[in-house]
This record gives structure tokens, C-alpha cells and sequence, in this order.
């Protein structure tokens, strides 16, 4: 327990803080290949710009090149994957998702996440310590209009 | 509008997860890596909590029909899912709403593999045109 308190603590310094990142353009491809592994109909709004599944923004772990297999934890997992959160060496899971749709999202489209720690809970599971997180992403355009709004949860171990 | 959406069936597959882990750069070796899960305490590789919202907007969305979308959704990772499961979701229309030239309907959803066990249960809010879109282009 003493190793996930020292994480309470540190994650509760965090709480509150947003942090801006701009994700780039919106691939039209990669859009497509979200929706062909996902098993969803490949959809175009009028101008004929591909329109991404309502899941794709905030299913994406990583957005930019990532980081070297050496720097990669045990798990295959890097920090960039704990949404900038210090968590080294704790086991991430997610665990659900509350999203709110505001605009539709389209390929070429600018995207920024706004992304802050909102809750940091540590409890005793039935198989022992674990912290319970919860993260919100704002997704927007550049100019800040709302696209998606993202809580979600995550267990660390 | 009947009260119980259409039941939606996927199969998942080694070949499906590791295709997610790539299309959403997610290198968990837990999704992946069938050794490594097993070392984790896991039978088999698990599916992505990610890939279980989008089966549940996919139910949606199919039972909706054309020019439908989604308000929101919302759902928690319950139980666990691995490579080669059967999921079903199905799903209890609970309200109604006009908002302009779209109904809001709210589904309470619920995701079960093939033994029944419920991994997924969740909500979402579905904007069904009142009306064809071939109608409100005619209109406009």
C-alpha cells in the first residue's frame, strides 16, 4: 500500500491542472482504419470529408511517434501512455468511459486535448491496493470549439 | 420505435485486438501478447476496454438507422473479455425526446460473452431523425 499512497500523493498535487496538447490534423486514413478494425460503416458528411466514429478520439493512447522499444516499460507500455501522469511502475487498466458528443469530428480537422486529473481515490480490492483515477479530456478544435468531452476511468495497481 | 434495439454480435479474434492496439497506438503487451497475459493472471489476451465502447456505439448506431448519432455514452469495464469470446450487446429503450428535427432516445446497453457474464453494461443517447434526410433535403 505504501508504494500506491506515495502515487496518491504525488497524483493529488495534480488535481485540477490542465494541460493543453494540440494532437494535429485528423488523418482521413487513419479515421478509415479506426473504423475498419472497429467494424464500423465508413461515413462522409456533405462535402464528402470522412467523419470519425464517435469513439475514435478518445480511444487513441498515443498521438505522437511514441518512444523507443529500450524506453518502453516491462508492459509494453511508455508514461505518454498514462495521459502524462506520474505513474511509473503501477499497472494501468482502464475501466469505462463518459463521453459527450458536441460537434462532428472530420478528417482535416485541427485537434487539441485538454486534459486534467479530476478525482484520485486509493482503496483495498479484493485482490489488494489499488488507486482509482479519473481523467477528463476536452477535445477541441484549435479555435476551442467543443468536439468531444472524454471522463474517464482508470484502475493503477 | 420498438423498446429493445437490435442484438449486435462480434466475435473477437487475436487478429482484431492486435489491430486495435495498432490503430490506437496502445503497446500494452496485455492485448497482444497471450504469454504475457497469462503471466498477468489472465487466460488469454484481454480486449481492449476502448474496443468494448465502440461494440456498444456500433449496437447503436446500427439499430438507429441512417443520420442517426450519438449525444453520449457512457460505459464501465465490468468483467473481463479475451481473445476469441462472443459478445452480444443488447439494449432497453428507457425515454424519448424532441429536440428539433431529432428524437433523443436514451438505451440502457449491456455487453455478455457467450457464458452470459455481463462485461459491458452501459447508456447512450441517439439522435434519430424525425424525419428521413432525404425528406429535410427535399424541405430545405
Amino acid at each position: 500500500m505504501i508504494g500506491l499512497e506515495k502515487h496518491a500523493e504525488a497524483l493529488r498535487a495534480e488535481l485540477g491542472k490542465e494541460r493543453a496538447e494540440r494532437l494535429g490534423v485528423l488523418s482521413g486514413r487513419d479515421i478509415a482504419r479506426f473504423a475498419v478494425v472497429t467494424g464500423q460503416p465508413e461515413r462522409r458528411d456533405v462535402t464528402g470529408a470522412v467523419l470519425a466514429p464517435p469513439t475514435f478520439l478518445s480511444s487513441i493512447m498515443g498521438w505522437g511517434a511514441g518512444v523507443p522499444d529500450d524506453e518502453l516499460g516491462g508492459d509494453g507500455t511508455a508514461t505518454e501512455d498514462t495521459r502524462g501522469l506520474p505513474l511509473t511502475g503501477v499497472r494501468l487498466m482502464g475501466a469505462g468511459q463518459e463521453l459527450e458528443f458536441h460537434a462532428a469530428v472530420l478528417e482535416g480537422t485541427v485537434v487539441v486535448a485538454h486534459t486534467s486529473l479530476v478525482d484520485v481515490r486509493l482503496k483495498e480490492g479484493r485482490s489488494g491496493p489499488l488507486l482509482l483515477l479519473r481523467i477528463l479530456r476536452r477535445f477541441t478544435t484549435d479555435a476551442g470549439t467543443p468536439l468531444v468531452t472524454c471522463h474517464e476511468s482508470f484502475i493503477a495497481r | 420505435m420498438t423498446d429493445r434495439i437490435t442484438p449486435y454480435t462480434v466475435r473477437t479474434s487475436h487478429v482484431r485486438l492486435f489491430r486495435f492496439s495498432a490503430v490506437t497506438w496502445n503497446a500494452h503487451r496485455i492485448h497482444y501478447d497471450t504469454a504475457y497475459a497469462r503471466s498477468e493472471g489472465y487466460p488469454e489476451v484481454l480486449v481492449q476496454s476502448h474496443l468494448h465502447g465502440c461494440f456498444l456505439a456500433n449496437a447503436v448506431l446500427a439499430w438507429a438507422g441512417e443520420g442517426a448519432t450519438l449525444r453520449a455514452l457512457r460505459w464501465t469495464n465490468r468483467a473481463i473479455a479475451v481473445a476469441g469470446d462472443v459478445l452480444t450487446v443488447t439494449g432497453t429503450v428507457t425515454g424519448a425526446e424532441t429536440d428539433g428535427a431529432f428524437r433523443l432516445v436514451s438505451v440502457d446497453l449491456e455487453e455478455r460473452n457467450q457464458d452470459g457474464e455481463l462485461c459491458t453494461p452501459g447508456h447512450a443517447i441517439v439522435a434519430v431523425p424525425s424525419v428521413s434526410p432525404r425528406e429535410v433535403t427535399s424541405d430545405g
